[in-house]
C-alpha cells in the first residue's frame, strides 16, 4: 500500500535556485527507503520540504491519500508524519525524560503519552538509565536513540531520518542501525537519508541515488547494492571484476 | 560596618524586585530574539494603572497586581498579535525588532504624557513610609513586601515553566526552536502568550514600583538602560542568569551610590556592562552555542 506519494516536487531556499528539481518518490507502507547521494545533492532539503519546514515551488505531497504539501510542520506531524533532522534537535537543557515528553506535546492524552514512554524506554533501555539526564550531555549515539525515541512518542505512520549516523564512531554507528533495525521490525515506514551508503542500503528495502537535485537511479535496494555504478561511485569500490563477482 | 551591611540587605532587597523588572525582558528576548526596548515603558504603564487604582478605587498597589498583570497580559498579546507577528519573515529580524519596539516605547510615553502629565508621581499606602526594625538593621515595610513578593512571583514563573504543558514549550522553543516546531509546537501562538507574560511581568513590577519610587513618563529610558545592562551581564534569555545579576548588581549599585554619592549607582550597571562583554560575551549564565 502506498502510504507517502512525492510527485515532481521542486524546492529550494528563499531567493536561491532550486536544490530539488521535480523529484518523485513512492513510499510503501512499512518499508524502509533509502535516499543516498553525495554532499550538496539537495538530500536534506528533500526532507525539510516533504515536512513541511519547507514549502514546495511545486509539485505534491500526498500523506495517505491526502495532500500535505502547504501545510505547516506541527500539521503534517499531526497526520503522522515525523522528522528527525541531522543536527537532532534536542532541547539541549531539558531532560531526556522532558524531550520525551515534549515528543508527545500534541498528546492531550496523559495516560496514552505514559504509556508510549514506557514503550520507548523499553525499546531503548539506555533512555531509561538517563531519564533524568541533560540532553546536552549524552554521548552522539545516545542523543540520536534519543531524538529517535522522541519521534516514536507521537506513534507516527513514516519517520523520517536525516543522516543518522553522520559525526559518530564506528562503532557507535552499528548501534544506531540496531536502532534502525528495532523501529523497522516495529512495523515503521522509514526514509533515511544515509552518507554511508552501504549502511543505509543495507536496512533499506528500496532505495535511490539523489544527484544535483534529482533522482538518478531507484530500484530494490540489493539492486542498487550489487549495481556497478553504484558500486564505484558511492560504496567505494573499484570497478567490481567480473570473476569476483 | 553596621552600614555597609545595610546598604547591602537594602541592595539584595531591591534585587528582587529589579529580577521582576528584567525576568520579562529576558524571557521575550529567549523565546523570540526581540529585544523589548518598549519593556520598562510598559513596567511604567503598569505603575500607572497602579497608581490610578490607588487614588480612583483606593486599592492598595499590591492587591492591584491582581489587576494590572491580566491586563497587561492581554494587552501584550494584542501587541504581539498587531505588530510583530508582520516582521516574523524579515531578513533583518533582530534589527527590525529593535526599531519596532523603540517605537512602541516613544507611542507609550506619548500617550502616557498626555493623559497622566510628565508630574511626579508615588503610590502612598501606609506601609510605604513604615519601617521594621531587627537588631541594628532597619527593613523598610514597603521594601519588605515588595521583595517577599518579587520572590513570590518569580517562583512561581519558574514553577510554571517548569511543571505545565504550556510552560515546557516556552522552554522548549527557547532551547531550540526549529526542534520545538518538529514536534508540533505552534511557536508563533508560544511566542504570543510569552510576549503576553514578560508584559504581565512588566506590569507587576510597575506596581511594586508605584510605592518603591517616584515616577513619570519619560523615565522608562533610564530603566531599559539598567535592565538591559542587567540582562547582559545575566546571559541574554537565562532567567537563572539575571536573577543574580540582578543581585550582583543591585548590592553593588547601592554599596557605590553609599560610597560615592547616588549619581553613581546608574553607572555601576554601564560598567559592569563593559567588564561583562570584555571578560565573558556570553554573559554570566550565557552559553557560546547551542548543542
Amino acid at each position: 500500500m502506498t502510504l507517502l506519494e512525492i510527485n515532481k516536487v521542486s524546492s529550494g531556499y528563499s531567493g536561491g535556485p532550486n536544490i530539488v528539481n521535480g523529484v518523485s518518490l513512492v513510499i510503501e507502507s512499512g518499508k524502509t527507503y533509502c535516499i543516498i547521494g553525495p554532499n550538496g545533492a539537495g538530500k536534506s532539503t528533500l526532507l525539510r520540504t516533504i515536512c513541511g519546514l519547507l514549502r514546495p515551488r511545486s509539485g505534491t505531497i500526498v500523506l495517505k491519500g491526502q495532500r500535505v504539501d502547504g501545510l505547516r510542520p506541527d500539521q503534517i506531524l499531526e497526520r503522522g508524519l515525523c522528522f528527525v533532522p541531522q543536527d537532532r534537535s534536542l532541547f539541549p537543557d531539558m531532560t531526556v525524560a522532558e524531550n520525551l515528553l515534549m515528543g508527545g506535546y500534541t498528546l492531550r492524552d496523559r495516560r496514552k503519552l505514559a504509556d508510549r514512554m514506557a514503550a520507548v524506554y523499553a525499546m531503548f533501555p539506555i533512555l531509561d538509565e538517563r531519564r533524568s539526564q541533560r540532553a546536552r550531555t549524552l554521548s552522539g549515539g545516545q542523543q540520536q536513540m534519543l531524538a529517535m525515541g522522541r519521534a516514536l512518542l507521537l506513534d507516527p505512520d513514516v519517520i523520517l531520518l536525516d543522516e543518522p549516523s553522520v559525526g559518530l564512531a564506528p562503532r557507535i554507528v552499528q548501534q544506531v542501525f540496531d536502532a534502525i533495525a528495532r523501529l523497522k521490525a516495529a512495523g515503521k515506514t522509514l526514509v533515511i537519508v544515509e552518507q554511508n551508503a552501504r549502511k543505509g542500503l543495507e536496512c533499506a528495502d528500496r532505495g535511490c541515488v539523489l544527484d544535483l537535485g534529482e533522482k538518478r537511479l531507484e530500484g530494490p535496494a540489493e539492486t542498487l547494492l550489487q549495481d556497478p555504478k553504484i558500486q564505484e561511485l558511492y560504496l567505494g569500490k573499484r570497478r567490481a571484476r567480473p570473476e569476483l563477482l | 560596618m553596621t552600614e555597609l551591611v545595610q546598604v547591602m540587605i537594602l541592595g539584595a532587597m531591591l534585587g528582587g524586585v529589579y529580577a521582576v523588572m528584567a525576568a520579562g525582558l529576558t524571557l521575550v528576548f529567549g523565546v523570540m530574539r526581540i529585544v523589548n526596548i518598549a519593556h520598562a515603558a510598559f513596567m511604567l504603564l503598569g505603575a500607572y494603572l497602579a497608581f490610578w487604582l490607588f487614588t480612583r478605587f483606593h486599592l492598595d498597589p499590591i492587591a492591584a497586581i491582581a489587576v494590572v498583570m491580566p491586563v497587561l497580559f492581554v494587552a501584550g498579546m494584542a501587541v504581539y498579535r498587531l505588530l510583530f507577528t508582520r516582521i516574523v519573515d524579515s531578513h533583518r529580524h533582530v534589527e527590525m525588532t529593535v526599531l519596532l519596539t523603540f517605537a512602541l516605547a516613544l507611542v507609550v510615553e506619548g500617550v502616557g504624557g498626555s493623559v497622566a502629565t510628565g508630574i511626579y508621581r508615588t503610590t502612598t499606602p501606609e506601609y510605604a513610609s513604615d519601617a521594621i526594625d531587627v537588631g541594628p538593621f532597619y527593613l523598610p515595610t514597603g521594601q519588605l513586601y515588595a521583595t517577599v513578593l518579587s520572590f513570590v512571583l518569580l517562583g512561581a514563573l519558574l514553577a510554571f515553566l517548569r511543571f505545565t504543558r504550556t510552560g515546557r514549550a516556552i522552554r522548549a522553543t527557547m532551547q531550540n526552536r526549529a526542534a520545538a516546531q518538529l514536534v508540533g509546537v505552534n511557536v508563533e501562538r508560544i511566542s504570543m502568550v510569552t510576549f503576553g507574560i514578560g508584559i504581565a511581568l512588566a506590569g507587576a513590577a510597575g506596581s511594586l514600583m508605584s510605592f518603591l519610587f517616584t515616577f513619570f513618563p519619560s523615565q522608562h529610558w533610564q530603566w531599559i538602560a539598567s535592565l538591559l545592562a542587567l540582562i547582559v551581564l545575566g546571559g541574554m534569555g537565562s532567567l537563572a542568569g539575571t536573577i543574580v545579576a540582578a543581585m550582583l548588581l543591585s548590592i553593588t549599585a547601592g554599596v557605590v551610590s553609599n560610597a560615592l554619592g547616588p549619581t553613581w549607582s546608574p553607572a555601576t550597571f554601564y560598567l559592569a556592562l563593559f567588564v561583562i562583554l570584555m571578560v565573558r560575551p556570553q554573559g554570566l549564565f550565557g552559553k557560546k552555542s547551542e548543542m
